[in-house]
């Protein structure tokens, strides 16, 4: 493959143009004759039963032209998948702060907000679980759904993985280490809040654009809680202000919401968070408290680890069954282990509700076991740099799951690469002999992952894509995976120009929608390019054998005579037909001009009982470099470098894979250093930007990237993955750089000031006054 | 109330209530949505615009306080053909685009440096946006993107003087 055109060379975003010149409509910006307008009444109590809810005096409010509750839909609007504990409005009882009780359509937002404020609604407190260690009391109060099983209503799942018995094997190990380790809450934080615009239809249907990952999901969430068919409810993703994986539940009531108003007032209705709103009533990633111990030999070999860790998924288990599934496969970091066991078991509390976010279950993970690693590297006197080259997975190992890895496994390359562009053992040195007494001091620190690919044994894993020639020779392009801004639609349309051997700019990708896109999954788990440029790379093959059918004819040859050369065609004649001419006769010759791809991924599977099997099909590998100084008066740590390099397979859209490496490296130093959504007694202490704080451009370093492509034979082109590995490593390599700067480790994200300079965290302000003033506020 | 002002470089005449933001004003008066609403307390810079040339939060404007003076809003930048601009131009070609929310006001940031240095550092460039946050990019091709504008635009003065 060393005459790729498009593929692997430099192109631009399909969607850039639109977006610098502020012509991109988002769903914020659409508008409508006679639209309405809706807002919701969010819970200000973090557990409480719904004793009261009268919304007949928000129907007096002048303007007011809708409101619905959970009365308004089938079921009482119950969804939620793998577990179905959640309602497009709440159902008897509210489990967190900024829970939807009952949403108002109007013909202004104030009126809207008024309506909200003229609702009787009457809740009365709960005991609420505001510590995840006391969940599954005999006596704590009852959060999650009724169980039959006789376990914890408040136990959500236990995940393990077990090769072993690691117990045994440290007794046989020189060194052994045991320590906590702990991660708090972190807000997604795109621009652009959740929002949705539902149309009602003539023939008593619903459109709904949404700004979301995963249009399929809320089609058929829409379908269930409305009791509408299929071809009633059609969902289109309209361009998205990111996401990072917080656009994949919350919304889908917000979808719930909507459409039951313009069902209801037979007219427009939009929905927008604003931003204390979307802080408050969204889903964060959730905290993790985690016990892990390795044995190693003093040779360096490590022999066993144990990972014992709880995690908790708030007020609804959202995909916290799949996070701590992912969490679990990954415990152990991207290394060789004789034993290997890891327990996590997940807990219902009231501090909000935890989701899926970048990384999903690997970034929290990542930030333990590669602080112990480091430890334990400390412990035998090892580099740790060469601790994780003597330990790291490489072809032909078996995973602790039990999974042979044949192909594709560029750790080691990552590693050593990343070494060298960080000069690492010249600056080990020289930070070793810092002066004792200087107040800023430097540090070194590293940390490596791998990250499987795709759904792994979450679920059934394929995508379809299509793809047509129009009358004026235009190809389009449709998937039913989106882009949120993660580059998708430049990387669909890299593949299938390279396929059909024509310009980038002949084709366009349309906007994902339930009407005309097939159902390819979610858009998660960065299985985009993998999944969906494998569907287009097999529409795109199977449009091209019409053209060559159609160019065989013209040339008055055989099929494999026929070769192309930028968009001509030439047979044996020499005499070259271009593209267009070429299309021409195929329509002449009566061939259809449009195709569809399926791709399914390899099988693989997982034995939930036994913790082993095959979880992934294929894996990201990659390893970073974080410089810091800190100074010890102030506990300010400023992060002066970041090295990355990573195993992403075929790089297909360099461009965007850079933007996605550096992105997630800025949630990542984030993580590390100061996002920390916390609550008190389930009220978030922070709702806005003046006190969330996420990286600025003063916050970030210059970042040098690079890419080992390790090519996976089932990829496209070769491609694996990036997006949430590439933040997935940045916190431990940060964490693991303040320590050898300062020679104290921080065991509890994020290393903010405090924790930096003392060690210990100090009281916090917060109250929930905030939160309460914040729901009712224009 | 009435509030004359001019808006990318045209005089306009609204009747709008007194007490609303000019964020508000430009969105849902005017229907120029490139203005972003993302915190609507100034610390985002989703909505920067140019009020007198100077960069502002619209969010944090009242909007009858524009009353006689200039606003460019994300609509008013571009070649006078209605193409996009070199800096536009630059974030296209560098890849400083993602979900594109806060690429309005990151590109009337980078003009609000630019009128006023003509060639900034990369750190410069950094302290000129770091009231503008991108959740996507981690900034490193936005910088990029100022950065090849301010050579770009140096390297045209140079050689209309030459040519003088």
């Amino acid at each position: 493959m060393t005459d790729l055109k498009y593929v692997g060379h430099p192109a631009q975003r399909v969607d850039a143009l639109d977006k610098v010149m502020g012509k991109t409509k988002y769903v914020g910006d659409m508008s409508l004759p006679g639209m309405l307008y809706a807002r919701t009444l969010r819970s200000e109590i973090p557990h409480a039963r719904i004793v009261k809810l009268d919304v007949s005096p928000a129907m007096k409010v002048p303007g007011v032209v809708a409101v619905v509750t959970s009365d308004d839909f089938v079921n009482h609007g119950n969804f939620g998948f793998p577990i179905s504990d959640m309602y497009m409005l709440a159902y008897e009882k509210v489990r967190h702060v900024g829970e939807g009780i009952a949403s108002v359509a109007a013909e202004t937002p104030e009126a809207a907000l008024e309506g909200v404020k003229a609702i009787l609604c009457e809740l009365e407190a709960l005991p609420g679980v505001f510590d995840m260690e006391r969940a599954l009391d005999p006596d704590a109060p009852q959060i999650g759904p009724d169980r039959t099983d006789g376990k914890h209503p408040n136990y959500i799942g236990h995940y393990p993985v077990y090769k072993g018995n690691p117990k045994k094997k440290f007794q046989e190990c020189d060194v052994v280490i045991e320590q906590k380790y702990e991660t708090v809450m972190q807000e997604h934080a795109y621009l652009e809040t959740e929002g949705g615009l539902a149309i009602p239809t003539p023939e008593g249907g619903v459109v709904v654009y949404l700004s979301c990952q995963s249009p399929f999901i809320p089609r058929n969430d829409l379908c269930k809680v409305l009791g509408l068919p299929a071809d009633r409810v059609r969902v289109i993703v309209p361009p998205v202000g990111g996401s990072f994986g917080g656009k994949d539940d919350l919304n889908y009531q917000t979808a719930g919401q909507v459409a039951a108003l313009a069902l209801k007032a037979k007219r427009p209705v939009r929905m927008t968070f604003s931003r204390e709103e979307s802080i408050i009533a969204g889903y964060k990633r959730g905290s993790m408290r985690m016990n892990i111990k390795l044995g190693a030999d003093q040779d360096g070999t490590l022999r066993a680890c144990e990972f014992k860790s709880l995690y908790d998924s708030g007020a609804y288990s959202s995909q916290s069954p799949f996070t701590s599934w992912r969490a679990s496969i990954h415990a152990m970091g991207a290394y060789r282990y004789e034993d290997c066991t890891v327990d996590i078991d997940t807990v219902y509390t009231n501090t909000g509700y935890a989701g899926a976010y970048r990384g999903f279950g690997n970034t929290e993970v990542c930030s333990g076991i590669e602080q112990a690693i480091d430890e334990m590297a400390d412990a035998l006197k090892m580099d740790p740099m060469d601790f994780r080259l003597k330990n790291c997975l490489k072809v032909g190992d078996i995973t602790p799951h039990g999974q042979l890895l044949s192909e594709s496994v560029g750790l080691t390359d990552c590693i050593l690469k990343v070494r060298e562009m960080s000069d690492w053992d010249r600056k080990r040195k020289e930070f070793a002999n810092q002066s004792s007494s200087s107040e800023k001091r430097r540090g070194i620190g590293v940390a490596a992952l791998f990250h499987g690919t795709s759904l792994g044994a979450e679920g059934q894993d394929e995508a379809t894509a299509t793809i047509e020639i129009h009358a004026d020779n235009q190809v389009t392009l449709t998937s039913g995976l989106t882009d949120y801004g993660t580059g998708a639609r430049t990387v669909f349309t890299l593949i299938a120009a390279e396929i059909l051997g024509i310009q980038p700019e002949r084709i366009r990708v349309h906007n994902p929608d339930t009407n005309t896109a097939k159902d390819s999954g979610p858009t998660v788990a960065s299985r985009t390019t993998i999944l969906a440029g494998n569907s287009v790379r097999v529409a795109a093959q199977n449009l091209i054998q019409n053209l060559d059918w159609a160019a065989a004819d013209l040339l008055n040859c055989d099929v494999y005579q026929v070769h192309r050369v930028g968009e001509d065609y030439i047979g044996p004649s020499e005499e070259p037909v271009s593209w267009d001419i070429v299309v021409k006769h195929a329509r002449e010759m009566g061939l259809v001009l449009s195709a569809f791809g399926r791709w399914t991924a390899p099988e693989i599977h997982w034995d939930e009982e036994k913790g082993t099997g095959i979880p992934y099909f294929a894996y990201h590998f990659g390893a970073q470099v974080a410089e810091v100084e800190v100074d010890l008066k102030t506990g300010h740590t400023d992060v002066v470098n970041i090295w990355a390099v990573h195993d992403i397979g075929k790089v297909i859209f360099p461009q965007g894979a850079y933007g996605q490496l550096y992105g997630g490296i800025s949630h990542g130093l984030g993580y590390g250093l100061y996002e920390d959504l916390d609550y008190q007694n389930g009220y978030a202490q922070a709702i806005n930007f003046d006190t969330y704080l996420i990286p600025t451009s003063m916050d970030m370093p210059e970042i040098q990237g690079g890419f080992v492509e390790a090519a996976f034979s089932a990829g496209p082109f070769g491609a694996k993955n990036i997006a949430e590995p590439a933040m997935v490593p940045t916190a431990p390599a940060i964490l693991n750089a303040i320590a050898n700067a300062t020679g104290r480790r921080i065991r509890k994200l994020p290393a903010n000031l405090e924790r930096v300079m003392l060690g210990k965290e100090l009281t916090k302000k917060g109250s929930p006054f905030s939160c309460k003033v914040a729901l009712k506020i224009t | 109330m009435l509030i004359n002002f001019t808006l990318n470089h045209k005089p306009v005449s609204v009747d709008a209530p007194a007490d609303i933001t000019l964020l508000t004003l430009l969105r849902d008066h005017f229907k120029l949505t490139g203005t972003k609403e993302a915190c609507e307390v100034g610390e985002c810079g989703a909505c920067a615009v140019l009020l007198d040339e100077e960069l502002v939060n619209s969010c944090l404007v009242a909007a009858p306080s524009v009353m006689g003076r200039e606003v460019i809003t994300i609509e008013g930048i571009h070649d006078e053909d209605g193409n996009p601009n070199d800096l536009q131009r630059n974030f296209i070609d560098k890849g400083a685009v993602q979900c594109g929310f806060c690429t309005p006001g990151m590109v009337i940031a980078g003009e609000a440096l630019l009128a006023t240095k003509a060639e900034p550092s990369r750190l410069e460039i950094r302290e000129a946006l770091a009231g503008n946050l991108c959740r996507c990019t981690g900034y490193m091709q936005i910088v990029d993107a100022i950065e090849t504008t301010a050579k770009g635009r140096a390297e045209k003065r140079n050689q209309e003087k030459r040519e003088r």
